[in-house]
């Protein structure tokens, strides 16, 4: 016990010097883009008609902290991200980072890990199904389906499930709340809107990455049935569900989760697309507007921290899920 | 063309025919293999890869690939306890486990790809107690803690909690052997046992399946490409080539005075540790692709006592070379059987 406790203080650590590489790399970026916050901000003054100095830009400089060196201004922002969870104020908004981003990179991430279960949910029994099913028909029809969430991309698939909602129902579907409920307090009438509205980015998020999940479950369990503790188990008198569940597809098991990681960074870099045409109001929208419309750094540089931190602490996760699942792997962390 | 024997045979193959079914049509991997082995007799299968010994192993257990086929006229019967199990006729996987860890059990040749990576060995053995028999789980593993300890590994209850990839390459064939012998099979069939074994090693796990033959009272068919191991551990041998079976007889007796031509080469073949200057004498060419099988005797192509008009025309029946010595050769002056 004591032994896993150490590998896991270890792999936390490892995934916190990790996060810290990262956000000096986002620091970095940030920093290159050309013209800093001040600049821009009051750049942005003058289109609305205030004439500006360069003594307003150095006075601005100083009260945001940009006359100070890099690495103090990186060690300032990465504390107070990591004490306080602030990621300072928008160049473009003046508003706090925090607030703007809030909720909604909550929602995004809602939404990529509902797809992700969806894809599981389906890959999983038609995956390990599929790889022992002797059927021809039924194996081109599944490898005909998975193909087809490869091949058709996400924002076709959003743009014809919005064309067909429009023709039938009247109402695009898009947005994550009515109009009604948009500004609405939450409540539960709220809640349920959201979630009548929610599962359409899941479902076409869902799609593309079922058919991957999909076809590497079926790889798997299909590459475990073929080996030999499978006959031997078989040979005991093993059969059925029970042979196909404790043998071939707990042993595709490690792999399965190892994936995880990569699914959920392929699902939010699909994420900003769809949400562009479904109108959601979530942080992949707000990310493309950050780097692509306002050029706001500071907003941009939070966001890209937050997805890849919650993809370093779902790898930290899929480490100690996969510690548990292989014993190959627990023997070596946690000895005899 | 079996020998005669004195009793009802625990397992009788008869006209044994399997094909595969694949892309280039159906590949021919057994044709007409009859054989039968007695309680407690140990029969030596032997012949070179591709010779069709392990998926004939295979087919009693009906463990064979979902392209196979058996020929209509095929039969292994099974005789247990009065019974008469007509394998080939089992439909069901759950009809089948009897023939699966039942009264058959088998060992591979891979000791440690036969089990289950992610399992202890105490699972699978347990697993399988509860399946074949009506102990309890706390009984299964108290049997198989025993099991362990007859096979001669030390400190079993500890053992039992270990996963295969704790074990050292003999430890996990006895692991696997105590495996097999736990539900008390009457026939244990295995696959080249000692195949991927150290000599050393070898020969324990050999003095081992001996002495637990013999307490045991079970039938082995033994399978290997090794007439020295054969020598030591059958009393009969069968001696396969490209599907069919060329020679059997007790093992003295084929070792001794092999009938056919082809078991005379593999016997030239073996080296002579006595005599470490002596040329090898492989038995010449290859064997012919399984998609390409010669017409007549399948030997004929290799065979240096070949017949011209005869060998590549008709397929040889079989010859009674001495009292339960039997070869199926044109070259033999015997009996026919």
């Amino acid at each position: 016990m004591i032994l896993f406790l150490r590998f896991a203080v270890m792999r936390a650590a490892m995934a916190l010097i990790t996060l810290l590489t990262v956000s000096f790399i986002v620091f970095s970026l940030m920093a290159l883009v050309p013209a800093n916050c001040a600049e821009r901000y009051l750049a942005y003054k003058t289109t609305q008609g205030e004439q500006i100095t360069i003594a307003d830009i150095r006075a601005e400089e100083r009260r945001l902290g940009l006359d100070k060196p890099y690495v103090e201004r990186w060690v300032r922002w990465v504390g107070n991200v990591f004490l306080e969870g602030d990621f300072g104020e928008s160049c473009i908004l003046r508003v706090r980072v925090s607030q703007l981003v809030g909720d909604k990179f909550l929602l995004s991430l809602g939404i990529c890990a509902a797809a992700l279960i969806f894809a599981y949910a389906i890959a999983l029994p038609v995956g390990i199904f599929s790889a022992t099913a002797s059927s021809p028909v039924l194996n081109n029809v599944l490898r005909l389906v998975s193909y087809l969430g490869l091949a058709l991309p996400n924002f076709l698939l959003a743009l014809i499930i919005m064309l067909i909602s429009t023709l039938v129902f009247g109402d695009s579907m898009t947005g994550l709340f009515s109009r009604e409920m948009r500004d609405a307090p939450w409540s539960w009438d709220k809640a349920m809107d959201f979630l009548s509205r929610a599962w359409l980015p899941v479902f076409i998020l869902g799609w593309s990455a079922t058919a991957f999940a999909m076809q590497s479950v079926r790889a798997l369990v299909s590459d475990e049935y073929g080996k030999l503790y499978v006959m031997a188990a078989r040979a005991r008198g093993i059969h059925g569900a029970r042979l196909l569940w404790r043998y071939p597809a707990r042993h595709a098991l490690g792999p399965i989760i190892n994936s995880l990681g990569f699914d959920l960074n392929r699902v939010f870099n699909q994420l900003p697309i769809v949400a562009v045409i479904l109108v959601l109001t979530e942080s992949g929208a707000l990310l493309l507007e950050a780097l692509a419309r306002s050029n706001d750094q500071q907003l941009a540089g939070a966001i890209i921290f937050l997805l890849t931190g919650s993809i370093v602490a779902l790898n930290f996760l899929t480490d100690i899920l996969l510690a548990l699942a292989d014993p190959r792997v627990r023997r070596s962390v946690m000895g005899g | 063309m079996a020998a005669p024997l004195p009793e009802t045979p625990l397992l009788s193959v008869q006209d044994l025919s399997i094909r595969f079914r694949t892309d280039e049509g159906l590949i021919t991997a057994v044709d007409g293999v009859s054989f039968d082995i007695a309680p407690g007799e140990v029969l030596g299968l032997v012949g070179e890869s591709g010779s069709g010994k392990s998926v004939t192993a295979k087919a009693l257990m009906r463990l064979n690939p979902g392209n196979t086929v058996y020929a209509p006229e095929s039969r292994i019967v099974l005789h247990d306890e009065g019974r008469a199990i007509d394998v080939l006729a089992l439909k069901r996987a759950r009809d089948m486990m009897v023939v699966r860890g039942g009264r058959v059990s088998m060992i591979f040749q891979e000791p440690m790809a036969s089990f289950a990576p992610a399992l202890t060995i105490g699972q699978q053995m347990v697993e399988q107690l509860v399946l074949h028999t009506d102990m309890t789980k706390r009984q299964a593993r108290a049997h198989a803690i025993d099991m362990l300890a007859r096979v001669g590994i030390s400190d079993p209850a500890a053992r039992i909690d270990q996963y295969a990839f704790e074990f050292s390459g003999g430890m996990r064939q006895r692991a696997m052997i105590a495996m097999a012998l736990s539900t008390r099979p009457r026939l244990l069939i295995a696959d080249e046992p000692t195949t991927a074994l150290d000599v050393t090693i070898q020969a324990q796990v050999l003095d081992l399946m001996r002495g637990l033959v013999a307490e045991y009272g079970m039938a082995i068919l033994f399978i290997t490409h090794d007439l020295g191991v054969i020598a030591q551990m059958a009393d009969r041998v069968a001696v396969m080539y490209l599907g069919r079976v060329a020679e059997t007889g007790a093992v003295r007796k084929v070792i001794r005075t092999p009938a056919h031509p082809y078991t005379a080469g593999l016997l030239n073949a073996l080296p002579n540790v006595n005599d470490p200057d002596a040329p090898l004498t492989p038995v010449a060419g290859d064997i012919p692709s399984p998609l390409d099988r010669p017409t007549g005797c399948v030997f004929h192509t290799r065979c240096p006592r070949m017949i011209p008009g005869t060998c590549d025309a008709a397929v040889p029946s079989a010859h009674v070379v001495a009292p339960g010595h039997v070869a199926a050769c044109f070259a033999l002056a015997g009996v026919p059987a």
